[in-house]
């Protein structure tokens, strides 16, 4: 029996193979800058004391305990490094788009470090990102959240090991065409989207009565019980059910929102992000009341019909509304920019320089469920920090160094032009990329009907 | 091309391939083939005992397939015929980690009337743990016999296919009167490859499908022990999936995990460390930065034997913007980093063999000096053929080394192995002596001065398991750039077809061009390379993986004469 | 959760005050034209300085003065006391009316089948009750080029204001044959062509270039000559361009290929501007020394390989304009023209300045496109395309609360607008679910 306890364990424990690389933290003093902590306000002619990658002191006139550098940020802005609550950066596959459901495969396995685009996030602010599986399915693959330690081959040591798990969910569009309409299996409409989570849901029950009856039948002297065939998927969605799993899903219509919500609430989940949610504003109260709120583009709309009744000023009626509102990319070029993305609140709504930071910092730190851990800047935390020139709100500011873990990965005046880690050893003339591959909901997606498949490959979030 | 070359060979196979029926007793043979005697000694030889062994003039006795006596002063059996070999270099035959030579890929099934690709059957998934290699695997292919002329006596063959491809088998590639089988189940091959639309469509559906199939596998074995000790269980359910994983899972077979890059190196090693089973690596091309963890991880290692075109670094040019050159160094120094990987393991004390998959058998030598002249050593690189393979295919006992009582597999050079001119004059598999023509030394060009013609227009002839066929090939010089045509056999069915050649290069006398044939709707690049001699050419013709061909030709005088 | 104050409506009174107009019931509020007085405001013409406490008088759809001592003179007055007056942007290219949603091919009409198509006009695409439009023009872009594309010569790009109901209505007096330059860079990652065969297509698309070129040339000179030629409406299209009707505008973007391209263009006798130019940072003295303007963007984009700075975008305008380059900046967007600000700001804070940075959004493009008699500034008589904004316009935080084109006061709404008013306190609101 203990032994069986223990195989069992193996097929839960996800994440152990992993879990023992140690990764560098840096102890740095950051003196006279303007500090945006996000959650205690704004500190004028502040200092931050890191040591061993913790935030130890914010005040004034901290000295440098003997052997810590000092970077003098006087005219400077300090803000909490930012976090990207929705991208597919360094990730070799995006999509296991072959079935409904994939719950079982990891974007963990899939990390690649040498992604230059986690270079250019740091150039941006960005330390976290949450790197997703695409939207092929209903349910998708399980996400990894980044740390963008970048310099390392090994994907270890990117992975933010102390984050907890979350899965990709779809609704809409995307599902229903790669499924119904290109493999010719449900689901084709919202009605069947629907019926594929309860489906889902429900056969998770069965699965786990099946192994809990074995179990408890197993420990009796004798036993002819037979264990049940073992089902990762089924295991994964059980695991959502017993709450151990972030649920992140891309969705668009106030609809197919409201119905996951309804789903959600009837098999007892809580844990429910929405993902790009640009009609979130038509069910803002239901979304504040029932889920960890919305993550959303800062103003993409009409790329395809389900975003067409889009508002601009849906973060703002979100956060109005009470729901947690991040800002996210989703975007290999936005990603470098989310603070002037989360500055369009402004404009589009009116939200105050606190709100708009908390949308790229500790709103997204909230639905990756490690905000207390990281997003903003408070003694204790992690030393993911910013210092920009400027204020970041402004459109014209620029990040000018990027630290994770007290450890600095960007200085915009040391760093040389070409970052790359790896460099292929045939290559003749390096590939020129023209706006191609920034948005990779649906990359590696086989599209088997040709009417419309040009236009899917302009528009695939 | 392929399909028509693909059929010839089935059919060459049919005619020429007769299998001895394995009698013990001597019978007539019609034909004039059968060897007269299966004792050889091949006398007064420097011999190579094995890896790091000074070479020694000795004597090699083989008899019936085995070594009978290595040394001075052997007492020579009657029957043995005696090979000369002063002047001829003994070295234990090579080994192939991994080798698709001789393999086609099985037809896929056809799909049912129903199928839904979102749960295919395994078949469907590239989950095929139950097939053999040996079913895939033809000893009579050209490529096995140009690998054979290359020094390699044994190979462990892997199977074409998906994910879970099958049971690898190692086999002598030796004489058409035996089935030349060593092991018939010796690794699970593994890779990363999705099948394509269906589950597990890419890497990441792998590698959970992979856990899926593990686990599985061994839940099946404990409803089976239940089943067998505990009376009213359930008969438990075996599939041929299961079945066919029993033994990796009871870590008796090892899987071998084709991973190319470092990062396919790390995911193979995180499967084998979350579920634990034996693992072999192969196919690896880019590793560098994961020395450090195949050290750690204490798993066999095969490397792709190729070493990346150096196009790229050819066409760097000296005149470039100070930028380009930074890029230039950059590509420069990746491409001395990848020759130099494999000198990294040696120093890291992993003692690695080579996976040919993919490899042409006429670049061995070739990438063998390569890697030397980049901080191999000898001994490592004959190690990487001989002993290494040996142990880990677990079959160091019988193979790897010239000693008493093992296979007599040897590679009879004209110099040592990896002197610049030395060439394969014998290899003896299994005790069958194979004898390949030497050429006498080349001259040194001394200048630029005996550089030949091709311009031109040359007839030739070439011959391939499809049978004879000609054409045309036109070369146009212009300052040093060649450029030119050929005409073949329209592989797609009657008449001629035409296409450019390309990467025309003339070295001293050496002649070697590529051209694209398109065949079914797929385009193979033909290289074609050999010496011309006045007006004659004579060379190879390699067609990618259907092998290596013979191609002459003759340089036309009258158009010569018209220009 | 239904806690939306009344300060906050108190604050939506007082910053947003274009929203009142529309929020009353059944009320649809129409663009509005007459005799104008925007007064007291600082503003920037770009061409003449900035005016401190300077008025705007705009009548019949034309600027009629700008000073500081202006009077009313019957016109309706608008008080602008604190605020910014800026002219309208212009987004040098987009493809704003030609898409309604990207993924519906229904909706989209900006590439029409074929490579040579010169005389597929943009303009009678355009479709003028986009929903777009309205999104666009309350962010201060005032003006487009919209550009078809797709093949070698894939039609006619035609600068539209964004008002009017009919596309002559909103026609802004430029059009420009657009060309495709043919590329020899690699496309990206999963372009796998050998290197040769890159050559050899390059190779083939610039000889049918030069064949359509030619023809063109020839049909051109006949026509002159008082041939009666048969209808060839491709080739007459052309023709335009080689007798310097109408410009060339030439989309080209890699390093190499922008070389090419100013090659090509030289010895040949027309107008020509180039669009695009992502690598124009790596080649900006030899486009200088050509004298050729370009169309620059989109800024707010990635670096074109991999070994490049992660700016290389960013700064790509600055770099152009700091050799002597005269650029104009695009979004090459369609539903996110509205971000042209923020481009043209990316740029300035990359190198460009301010100052050349609203160059160019404003004069810039108008003098590429030979508009500048009308369009680009804030200049007694220019056509009336003017910004009220509450700060520096390419701000986020500031807010444009007024908007002209062609001297019309633009009602400031849209459909991002209305939906917030209807759902920013949504009534029902939160019910308990059964």
């Amino acid at each position: 029996m203990k032994k069986l306890k223990y195989f069992l364990a193996a097929f839960l424990g996800l994440s152990f193979s992993f879990a023992s690389a140690q990764t560098p933290k840096g102890s740095v003093l950051i003196k006279n800058a303007t500090v945006l902590t996000v959650t205690n306000g704004t500190l004028e002619n502040s200092d931050v004391l890191v040591e061993d990658g913790i935030i130890k002191k914010i005040g004034q006139d901290i000295s440098a305990p003997s052997g810590v550098e000092t970077v003098d940020a006087t005219g400077k802005f300090l803000m909490p490094g930012i976090i990207d609550a929705h991208s597919h950066v360094a990730l070799d596959v995006v999509n296991e788009a072959t079935a409904p459901i994939v719950a079982e495969v990891r974007m963990r396995d899939m990390v690649n470090p040498y992604e230059i685009g986690l270079y250019r996030a740091l150039a941006g602010g960005v330390t976290i990102s949450h790197a997703m599986h695409g939207s092929a399915n209903v349910v998708g693959g399980q996400n990894v959240t980044l740390k963008h330690r970048y310099g390392s081959s090994n994907p270890a040591d990117i992975i933010m090991q102390d984050a907890p798990r979350t899965i990709k969910f779809a609704l809409g569009e995307n599902p229903t065409r790669v499924h119904g309409r290109g493999k010719g299996v449900q689901p084709r409409t919202r009605m069947g989207v629907e019926a594929i989570l309860r489906n889902g849901f429900s056969e998770a029950l069965q699965y786990k009565k099946a192994w809990e009856d074995y179990n408890s039948a197993s420990s009796q002297k004798g036993s002819t019980a037979e264990a049940p065939e073992y089902d990762e998927r089924l295991q994964t969605l059980v695991d959502i059910l017993d709450g151990k799993i972030i649920i992140h899903c891309h969705s668009y219509r106030a609809d197919e929102i409201y119905m996951l919500i309804n789903v959600a609430r009837d098999f007892g989940i809580s844990k429910l992000v929405f993902q790009h949610t640009n009609e979130g504003f038509k069910v803002a109260p239901e979304i504040a009341e029932y889920t960890m709120g919305a993550s959303v583009f800062a103003d993409w709309w009409a790329y395809k019909f389900e975003v067409y009744y889009s508002t601009a000023y849906n973060a703002a009626i979100l956060t109005k509304n009470g729901a947690i509102t991040s800002i996210n990319s989703d975007s290999a070029e936005l990603i470098r920019h989310l603070y002037h993305e989360a500055a369009k609140t402004q404009r589009y709504g009116g939200m105050t320089d606190e709100e708009a930071l908390s949308m790229i910092t500790m709103n997204p730190a909230r639905q990756l469920g490690i905000s207390d851990i990281v997003g903003s800047i408070e003694e204790g935390k992690q030393a993911d920090l910013v210092i920009f020139e400027g204020h970041p709100l402004s459109v014209y500011a620029i990040p000018q160094q990027t630290y994770v873990d007290g450890v600095k990965y960007f200085d915009i005046e040391e760093d040389k032009d070409d970052q790359r880690l790896k460099v292929s050893p045939t290559d003749m003339v390096e590939p020129i990329f023209l706006s191609e591959e920034d948005h990779r909901c649906l990359q590696g997606v086989e599209l088997n009907f040709s009417d419309i498949s040009e236009t899917l490959f302009n528009t695939n979030y | 091309m392929k399909k028509t070359l693909l059929k010839a060979c089935v059919l060459g196979l049919m005619v020429t391939g007769w299998i001895s029926t394995g009698s013990l007793f001597a019978q007539s043979d019609p034909s004039g083939k059968k060897r007269v005697t299966s004792t050889y000694a091949i006398i007064n030889a420097t011999v190579i005992t094995a890896p790091g062994k000074a070479g020694t003039k000795a004597t090699v006795l083989i008899k019936d397939g085995v070594i009978a006596g290595v040394g001075s002063n052997l007492s020579l059996p009657m029957e043995a015929q005696v090979v000369p070999g002063d002047s001829l270099f003994i070295y234990p035959g090579f080994i192939a980690g991994a080798s698709e030579a001789g393999i086609t890929r099985p037809d896929d099934p056809e799909r049912p009337k129903d199928f839904n690709p979102t749960d295919p059957a395994d078949v469907f998934a590239g989950v095929t743990p139950w097939r053999s290699a040996l079913d895939q695997y033809s000893a009579e292919s050209s490529q096995v016999e140009d690998f054979r002329k290359a020094g390699f006596t044994i190979a462990q063959i892997l199977p074409d296919g998906g994910m879970l491809a099958g049971k690898a088998a190692i086999v002598l590639l030796g004489s058409e009167y035996s089935t030349n089988v060593l092991k018939t189940n010796s690794a699970l091959a593994a890779n990363f490859s999705g099948a394509r639309g269906v589950y597990p469509g890419t890497a990441v559906g792998v590698m959970a499908k992979f856990r899926d199939v593990y686990q599985n596998t061994k839940l099946t074995k404990q409803r089976a022990d239940q089943f067998q000790t505990v009376s009213g269980s359930t008969r438990p359910e075996q599939t041929s999936t299961y079945s066919a994983m029993m033994d990796v899972i009871n870590s008796e077979v090892p899987v071998m995990f084709e991973a190319s890059n470092d990062l396919e190196v790390r995911r193979a090693i995180s499967l084998q460390k979350e579920l634990g089973f034996k693992l072999i690596l192969t196919g690896l091309d880019d590793y560098s930065a994961v020395i450090d963890v195949l050290k750690e991880a204490n798993v066999p290692v095969l490397i792709s034997l190729e070493v990346p075109d150096d196009k790229a670094i050819k066409a760097q040019k000296e005149d470039a913007k100070e930028s380009v050159k930074e890029e230039y160094a950059r590509v420069k120094e990746a491409y001395e980093g990848a020759l130099k990987q494999a000198s990294l393991l040696e120093e890291a004390g992993i003692a690695f063999g080579f996976s040919v998959v993919n490899t042409k058998a006429g670049d061995v030598k070739k990438t063998l000096a390569s890697l030397i002249e980049n901080g191999l050593s000898e001994e490592a690189a004959l190690a990487a053929l001989t002993t290494n393979p040996a142990s880990i295919l677990g079959i160091n006992r019988i193979a790897g080394s010239i000693e008493k009582g093992k296979l007599a597999n040897l590679v009879i050079t004209t110099d040592s192995l990896f002197s610049e001119d030395s060439q394969v004059k014998h290899v003896v598999v299994d005790g069958y002596v194979y004898d390949y023509e030497t050429k006498a030394k080349k001259k040194k060009n001394s200048s630029d001065g005996d550089k030949v013609e091709v311009a031109g227009n040359w007839d030739y002839t070439s011959e391939s398991p499809a049978g004879k066929s000609g054409g045309v090939l036109e070369i146009s010089q212009d300052g040093s750039d060649f450029t030119g045509s050929i005409t073949y056999d329209d592989p797609s069915g009657n008449g001629t077809a035409k296409s450019d050649i390309k990467n025309v290069t003339v070295d001293g006398s050496n002649l070697s061009f590529d051209f694209d044939v398109a065949a079914g709707g797929m385009s193979l690049t033909v290289t074609v390379s050999g010496e011309v001699d006045g007006s004659s050419f004579e060379g190879n013709m390699n067609v990618g993986q259907f092998g290596t061909f013979p191609f002459s030709a003759t340089l036309n005088p009258t158009l010569i004469a018209n220009k | 959760m239904k806690r939306i104050t009344k300060a906050f409506f108190a604050f939506l009174m007082a910053f947003l005050p274009f929203m009142a107009m529309a929020q009353i019931d059944g009320e649809f509020v129409k663009p509005r034209t007459g005799k104008f007085l925007l007064q007291n405001a600082t503003v920037v013409t770009i061409t003449k300085g900035t005016l401190e406490n300077a008025s705007v008088l705009l009548e019949n759809g034309k600027i009629i003065q700008v000073g500081t001592n202006v009077s009313a003179d019957g016109a309706e007055v608008i008080d602008c006391s604190g605020l910014f007056i800026y002219p309208g942007m212009i987004d040098g290219g987009t493809r704003l009316g030609l898409v309604e949603v990207s993924s519906v091919a229904e909706t989209n009409d900006y590439a029409e089948v074929g490579n040579i198509t010169p005389n597929m006009q943009a303009l009678t695409a355009v479709n003028p009750n986009s929903q777009e439009i309205p999104v666009t023009r309350v962010s201060g872009v005032t003006t487009v080029m919209t550009v078809p594309s797709g093949g070698l010569f894939p039609g006619t790009a035609a600068l539209i204001n964004l008002l009017g109901y009919t596309p002559d209505q909103m026609y802004g007096g430029f059009k420009a044959v657009v060309m495709n330059f043919p590329s020899s860079a690699r496309r990206g990652r999963w372009d796998r062509r050998s290197d040769d065969d890159i050559k050899k297509d390059n190779e083939k698309a610039l000889k049918e270039a030069n064949d359509v070129w030619e023809k063109a040339k020839t049909f051109a000179k006949l026509k002159e000559n008082g041939a009666e030629l048969e209808y060839y409406p491709e080739i007459e299209q052309m023709a335009k361009v080689t007798s310097g009707e109408l410009p060339l505008m030439i989309e080209v973007n890699a390093a190499g290929d922008i070389q090419n391209a100013i090659k090509w263009v030289e010895g040949k006798e027309g107008k020509f501007i180039f669009s695009g130019v992502a690598e124009g940072w790596r080649v900006a003295d030899e486009i200088a020394e050509a004298g050729i303007p370009v169309i620059a963007g989109p800024v707010q984009e990635l670096p074109t390989r991999e070994s490049d700075r992660y700016d290389a975008a960013y700064a790509n305008p600055g770099k152009l304009a700091k050799a002597g380059v005269k650029v104009a900046i695009r979004t090459n967007e369609e539903e996110n023209v509205r971000n042209l600000p923020f481009h043209a700001a990316f740029a300035a804070a990359y190198g460009m300045g301010k100052e050349e940075a609203w160059k160019a959004v404003t004069i810039n493009p108008a003098e590429i496109f030979g508009v500048s008699d009308m369009y680009g500034s804030i200049e007694e008589g220019k056509v009336a395309n003017l910004i009220v904004a509450t700060g520096d316009p390419f701000e986020t935080k500031s807010d444009i609360i007024h908007v002209f084109i062609s001297g019309y006061r633009i009602p400031m709404s849209n459909r991002h607008i209305r939906l917030y008013q209807e759902f920013l306190d949504r009534s029902p609101g939160l019910e308990e679910h059964k």
